[in-house]
């Protein structure tokens, strides 16, 4: 592959010779899907924003060994993928108690929720906002390389090959993968698939 | 699992993206052919709903801003850390190879003093004994007639004969 064939590669080599203009129109074409790629994996906002920072200062310094041979998206989510590990890593070492979890010595929570009869049906957006929490926690009890495969998969910028790339296996491991991964979303969102929930997801 | 090639691909293509029209005339087809997958391929489509509905994560209008403010940050931190390794360099390694060159002038320089002084008192030495050598020369007295003998004879020409008999 030629800089001529990927603008991405020719802003990349602009960036080796340090040209922050070009390294600026790369992070705004990609920082959304990175974002997204971190927030899936860390499930946390802030952490993924820290973390996306992080993979563009990675790319910056890492850009004398960027070989315009590969694919400047593959590569990217390379590193991306690699400091997502690391974090998760370093999070099962470190592990730190969440501040929304319940704490089991509050007493001022009810010990059961009653439910309100005379509500009416919550709000479209309220409904909406639940359900995405509920794909989103389904999400992140999968295992890394499933979640992994699941949300690059999302992104339009990647095939299957470069998704096979980034995940460092075969075309068919990563097939694999995704459909492991998409069962067990099946299995555990089946109740919210069942009832239509989702308004248009039918 | 339906395991069938067109089945396979356009499910692997809708994982992706939406199917085009001619993609999804051509999964009615094969549904129509077999309508036992018709369950399969609705959780297919309900899931690939589900994760298109999962919003964008946020990305705050000043993320490019502030990654190229670390950037900057991390290179002015980098240049200082540089910085204080050339002075830790220069104190734990130069500072030892100046001192020690600094010795080694010095005893070479105090070597070299030795040495012409010592070169210096040989001369000295021989002087003293080319003098030492002189004083055994006969004395002056030998010398008292020496301006009467000049005066006496101070034409007369060498002695052909003696001369040639001593060769």
């Amino acid at each position: 592959m030629s800089a001529e064939l990927d603008p991405d590669a020719a802003l990349m080599l602009r960036v080796k010779q340090g040209d922050t203009s070009a390294f600026a129109q790369l992070v705004d074409k990609y920082k959304q899907p990175v974002m997204n790629v971190a927030y899936r994996m860390l499930h946390d906002a802030t952490e993924a924003e820290d973390l996306a920072q992080n993979v563009f200062v990675q790319v910056y310094k890492s850009a004398d060994r960027y070989r315009v041979s590969s694919k400047f998206s593959t590569w990217l989510f390379t590193i991306a993928r690699n400091l997502c590990l690391n974090e998760i890593r370093r999070r099962s070492r470190h592990p730190a108690s969440s501040l929304d979890a319940p704490h089991p010595e509050q007493d001022d929570q009810p010990l059961h929720q009653v439910e309100d009869m005379k509500t009416s049906a919550p709000p479209e957006h309220l409904l909406h906002g639940e359900l995405e929490r509920k794909i989103g926690e389904a999400l992140a009890a999968l295992p890394e390389n499933q979640r992994l495969a699941i949300v690059l998969c999302r992104q339009d910028e990647l095939s299957y090959e470069e998704i096979a790339k980034v995940l460092d296996c075969s075309v068919a491991a990563t097939k694999s993968l995704i459909h492991r991964g998409r069962e067990t979303l099946k299995q555990r969102l089946k109740p919210y698939l069942r009832t239509g929930a989702w308004g248009g997801a039918k | 699992m339906t395991n069938d090639p067109t089945y396979d691909r356009l499910r692997e293509l809708s994982w992706r993206r939406q199917l085009t029209a001619g993609e999804a005339a051509e999964l009615c087809a094969w549904l129509a052919a077999h309508p036992d997958a018709a369950g399969e391929w609705e959780a297919e489509a309900v899931m690939n709903e589900a994760l298109g509905q999962l919003a964008d994560a946020p990305v705050p209008s000043n993320f490019t801003a502030r990654v190229l403010q670390t950037l900057e940050r991390e290179s002015a931190a980098e240049s200082r850390r540089r910085w204080g390794r050339w002075q830790l360099w220069v104190r734990w390694r130069w500072l030892p190879r100046m001192a020690v060159a600094a010795v080694v002038l010095v005893a070479g320089l105090f070597s070299y003093e030795q040495a012409t002084r010592a070169a210096r008192r040989a001369e000295y030495a021989k002087s003293v004994a080319a003098v030492s050598d002189v004083a055994s020369l006969p004395g002056p007295e030998v010398l008292k007639d020496f301006d009467a003998i000049r005066v006496s004879n101070p034409s007369s020409a060498p002695d052909e004969e003696l001369l040639s008999a001593l060769k």
